[in-house]
């Protein structure tokens, strides 16, 4: 059952940020923080709704770049017409979030803000090269995606800041694979292999087995040592595999990867 | 992963490879998939579950749960929460001084709130009753529990290591208890010190076992590994209970509302009759709903309080109220040459969890389902059900034998794998013949299993290739001794417009008796199915029935419902023949009514009111089933169960993908064909679950998965691509029309099933369930289990 709490819905940003501190947290979906709450693992006093603030919804291009509001939810960006248009890697990877009622209710920002380690977006968006933008009443500031993550359910996030937007830069030029190998209710391993078809490395991203993504880069999709890369990452066990097992998948899962980026077989 | 594809059936014409066995039937309502009445409220979200319902003034509950999983209860301070707002009342076990706090149909082991001491994490310790659920909630925390911990015991192995702590000092008596042959270790009448953790010991023998290893050609040995589950139902324990003037009413989440009605008056002192338990729709049981529950401990809260309390339970709440015995199941099996068997003999130890409930029942029909319906001269098996300090266990669909069935069937196809006889050929040598006996002095087996097993093959051949790498083909069976003690009444009341209700205390939990009674009584009188309504499980209106279980409600309350029609009818002849002045015997049954000589029709309506002189009255008709009769002999009759799989595996991560389902259900006749189908359907896929996915995981004194996320359950996507669902209906049933029950069939073998063919596709033969990803690829790549 659901500890008390109180409920702010503010309809604009700067309200919103003023209600923010240490006991008054964001809410979007709630998929993650309710759970949380029931469990008894949090107990804010307060959640301030941010499905009211329209600066939040917003999905805008901008030339090959796509500036995408915290809370826009994963069904949205699986199914949006622009997205699927300008990158279908990134709408196949939210069409395969979760479940139909995570991805209608959960939100881009809740994911990464919660820093759940078993997350695709993160894998993704770090192999992309994306960075979101936190502000608080007295500042904003950008932060790449790979330091914005600091651990399992960490991020450098302050109390009073919220995740407002999540920059992809030339998502229109990336192409890649992302697989991801699911028993369970979240992925067990995610992969990403992309690049920017214009210029520079390709980029691969292991998630969901460690605390955060390792990212690591090469000049081609051949480029990358499947057992070197599963020796060398961190892994935590849990009920969906022992560290024996998640080192031996991430390491069948990068070599699939890189067979499928080698094909040609890229969204 | 692939759709779900290609359903086919037997019944409807398109199952290309179907062999449905089926007799026509000639009937109007029954054989007929109808449309289930109960379907449109349900799918709508009209359908009123016990959680919707309301009572005005009602107070709410929440459970303060034992956080260890043995201790010693030194103290509990309460005051804190007692002045906490909204708070009513706050319940230990001493504010039930004058009750009979203990409860159990089998044993009475089970405390309503935790006395001297906690048996296991989770075990209800006190009971907050607030003005809302939200106010009890906040005071959970506030009530003190000072506890002394004491050595625990969690697995069954450790329960039975010499000098383990005791979960239960005191050995109670069995409580008379129909169907159980109460064995060694059974709880003496007195009630003197236990001195073993062995809740309940069974034992089968016949033939001599020891003489007929010598003889053999081959001897196997194996043992299998069956995981602690939760039967997941959809709807989670809850009960609002209201105690008032001596009387207790009860709506609550119960399969078997006249069980809980038995224990509630127990525990109250009361009549059976002051005690009325009702159970709406129930949002799915598996067995975990049988018998009493949460139903004392909103019962006692009311009594306390003097106001209608309502319980409601979460997942993890429910988990920790029951789940499901895991088991380890040791067989050792000799065969001749050409593979018959000379002996088999097996152990079954299954963990119980803390308190009793209905494990004695689940072990003893183990015992009885484990060897298989197979011609085994010379057989002995020893069931065992341990207390352990965890949750307890009870019924699951199968009742004991999915657990024996895994173990027994997958004995069987290494015995066959060694003889080198194929695994159809060496069921065919050992099957029993249609009447065969398959328990000594028992009902001999009323199906056609040769046939049946010649039905499942047909399918399964049209399958994926069977001997391509990485693929498995396997098949099992199984026959349960079902309906559990024939015990049913019915009532059908004749209105005078002709329609009819039936009264039944058989619940529906979602397989589809209502449909079914009314399709029966519809057939009987010969009236439209609309105009039967039929009225189910509320103790101070509706018929008996001692359960609803066992796959029993189509046979057992089935046949009263068809004797309460024929009482009926009998009747309304007979008032025919005096409102008419004619001889009975010139009067003949025909749709809705009689017929007379001179070719006129009276209609049930007309007789009634005829007869009472008035635009008024009602004819009641009553029916039974006892043992006596068709239902004399034990048991009712025998479920079968015939399933096939075939499963692709990914070698690389040890993923296994049920690709082919064929199931056969031998159910007699079919009344309502689709819902038998569903039932078939459902099963199996409950027990693909348990065989790749299912397992309550305890670390320490908690259980590290208790919800949906991280216990994961079939899903849409897990369904096979080919499904070939087929019904054997030969009429051989005791049931209405020639009727058996389904529901159980269909699970009872598939682990078995699925672990042949993961063997058969990696070439080597897992010992537990279920096969996680994980499990497989350490099989196949040699590691030894970490676990
Ligand atoms: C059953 C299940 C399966 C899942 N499967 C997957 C999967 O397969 N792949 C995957 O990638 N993810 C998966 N997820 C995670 C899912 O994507 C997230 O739960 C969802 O996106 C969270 O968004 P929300 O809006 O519901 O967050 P909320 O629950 O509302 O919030 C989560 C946290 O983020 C904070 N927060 C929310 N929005 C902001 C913001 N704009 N700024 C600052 N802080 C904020 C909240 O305070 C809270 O701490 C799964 C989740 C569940 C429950």
């Amino acid at each position: 059952m659901l500890p008390p709490f109180a409920l702010e819905r503010p309809d604009r940003l700067d309200e919103a940020l003023g209600l923010l501190d240490d006991v008054s947290v964001p809410y979007c979906g709630g998929t993650e923080l309710l759970m949380a709450m029931k469990m008894n693992v949090l107990r804010p006093r307060c959640l301030v709704d941010l499905k009211g603030i329209a600066e939040l919804g917003r999905l805008d291009w901008d030339g090959d770049d796509v500036l995408v509001g915290g809370a826009v939810t994963h069904a949205r960006l699986a199914t949006d017409d622009d997205v699927l248009s300008g990158s279908a890697l990134l709408a196949s990877v939210e069409r395969r979030v979760g479940n139909a009622r995570v991805r209608s209710q959960g939100s881009i920002g809740g994911n990464l803000c919660f820093a759940e380690p078993r997350s695709d977006i993160a894998t993704l968006l770090c192999a992309m090269e994306a960075s979101v933008t936190l502000q608080s009443q007295t500042d904003s500031r950008e932060v790449a995606m790979r330091d914005f993550l600091i651990g399992a359910y960490e991020t450098v996030r302050e109390p009073g800041e919220l995740l407002v937007n999540v920059l992809i830069p030339k998502v229109r030029r990336y192409r890649g694979v992302y697989l991801k190998y699911q028993y369970s209710e979240r992925p067990t391993v995610g992969v990403a292999l992309v690049h920017d078809e214009a210029e520079g490395p390709w980029r691969l991203a292991v998630g969901a087995v460690g605390e955060i993504p390792l990212v690591l880069e090469a000049d081609s999709p051949s480029g990358f040592d499947p057992h070197a890369v599963a020796e060398s990452i961190d892994l935590v066990e849990d009920l969906s595999g022992s560290v024996e097992y998640k080192r031996h998948i991430v390491e069948v899962y990068v070599r699939r990867a890189m067979q499928l980026a080698i094909q040609g077989d890229s969204l | 992963m692939a759709d779900v594809g290609q359903i086919s059936s037997s019944l409807d014409g398109s199952g290309e490879h179907g062999q449905g066995a089926r007799q026509e039937s000639g009937h109007a309502y029954v054989g007929h998939s109808v449309l289930r009445p109960d379907l449109l409220e349900k799918v709508t979200g009209a359908a009123v579950y016990c959680v919707d319902l309301r009572r005005s003034g009602s107070a709410s509950a929440k459970i303060v749960r034992s956080t260890r999983a043995h201790a010693r209860i030194l103290a509990i301070d309460t005051d804190a929460a007692r002045s906490a707002p909204g708070v009513v009342a706050v319940l230990t076990c001493d504010t039930l001084t004058g009750l009979c706090s203990r409860f159990g149909h089998i044993v009475a082991d089970h405390e309503i709130l935790a006395n001297g001491k906690v048996r296991y994490y989770g075990e209800p310790v006190a009971l907050v009753v607030a003005e809302t659920e939200a106010a009890a909630a906040d005071a959970l925390e506030l009530v003190q529990v000072e506890y002394e911990d004491l050595p625990a015991v969690i697995t069954a192995e450790d329960a039975l290591a010499a000098g383990a702590v005791l979960v239960h000092e005191v050995d109670l008596p069995l409580l008379d208890v129909d169907n159980l042959s109460p064995g060694e270790g059974a709880g003496s009448p007195e009630g003197g010190p236990r001195v073993d953790n062995v809740a309940h010991e069974v034992t089968l023998e016949w033939g001599d076992v020891d003489a007929a290893w010598e003889s053999a050609a081959v001897v196997v040995e194996s043992s299998m590994h069956f995981p602690m589950l939760y039967a997941y139902a959809m709807e989670p324990y809850n009960a609002i209970a209201s105690y008032a003037n001596g009387r207790l009413e009860v709506d609550s989440t119960a399969q078997h509302p006249f069980m809980v009605r038995d224990d509630l008056a127990r525990v109250f002192g009361l009549p059976l009759s002051a005690v009325t338990v009702r159970a709406p729709y129930l949002g799915g049981g598996y067995g975990s709903k049988s018998y009493t529950k949460v139903e004392p401990l909103a019962a006692v809260a009311s009594w306390h309080v003097g106001r209608p309390v309502k319980l409601v339970l979460d997942v993890e709440e429910s988990i920790y109220t029951t789940r499901v015995d895991s088991a380890v199941v040791k067989v050792r099996s000799a065969l001749d040459a050409d593979g018959r068997f000379i002996a088999r003999e097996f152990d079954i130890v299954m963990d119980s969890g803390a308190y009793a409930d209905n494990s004695p029942l689940v072990i003893a029909k183990s015992v009885n389902r484990c060897f298989g319906p197979y011609r085994v001269p010379n057989l002995r098996v020893r069931g065992r059900s341990i207390y352990t300090n965890t949750s307890p266990a009870s019924s699951y669909r199968g009742f004991g034998a999915p657990q024996g069935v895994l173990a027994g069937e997958t004995n069987l196809e290494r015995a066959a794998e060694e003889l080198g006889i194929d695994s159809a050929e060496i069921r065919r040598r050992n099957l029993v013949q249609p009447g065969e006996e398959i328990l000594q002095g028992k009902r001999g087996i009323d199906a056609d299993l040769p046939a049946d097993l010649e039905m499942l093959l047909s399918a399964l051949k049209m399958g994926e290739p069977s001997n391509t790498k990485w693929y498995g083909v396997g098949f099992a069976c199984s026959a349960s001794d079902a309906g559990a003690f024939p015990v049913s009444t019915a009532a059908v009341r004749v209105e005078t417009d002709g329609s009819v209700i039936v009264l039944s205390g058989s619940t529906e939990m979602g397989q589809g008796s209502r449909s079914l009674l009314g399709q029966i009584a519809a057939e009987e009188f010969g009236i439209e199915l609309r105009q039967v309504a039929v009225r189910q499980s509320d103790t101070g209106s509706t018929a008996y029935e001692r359960t609803t279980g066992a796959s029993r409600t189509t046979t057992l309350a089935g046949l009263a419902l068809q004797r309460a029609c024929a009482d009926a009818l009998s009747k309304m002849r007979a008032m025919a023949a005096e409102v008419e002045n004619v001889d009975i015997d010139t009067i003949t049954q025909c749709p809705g009514g009689f017929s007379l000589e001179d070719n006129r029709i009276l209609r049930y309506g007309e007789i009634v009111k005829k007869w009472f002189g008035a635009s008024a009255g009602e004819v009641t008709g009553v029916g039974t089933v006892r043992r006596s009769g068709v239902t004399k002999q034990m048991p009712p009759f025998w479920e079968i169960g015939m399933v096939g799989v075939g499963c692709r595996i990914d070698p690389e991560t040890g993923a296994v993908t049920v690709e082919q389902l064929a199931t056969v259900g031998d159910v007699g006749f079919a009344i309502n064909p689709q819902a038998v189908e569903a039932q078939d359907l459902g099963a199996a896929t409950q027990g693909l679950g348990l065989s790749l996915f299912e397992e309550l995981i305890y670390d320490g004194p908690q259980v590290v998965n208790p919800n949906l996320v991280d216990y994961r359950i079939p899903r849409m996507r897990d369904l096979p691509s080919r499904i070939d669902l087929m019904l054997a209906e030969r009429r051989d049933g005791v049931g209405p029309y020639g009727a058996k029950g389904s529901g159980e069939g269909s699970l009872n073998p598939i682990a078995a099933a699925v672990v042949t063919a993961v063997a058969r596709a990696i070439g080597r033969w897992p010992d537990r369930i279920p096969l996680t990803p994980e499990r497989v690829w350490r099989l196949i790549s040699d590691r030894t289990d970490d676990e």
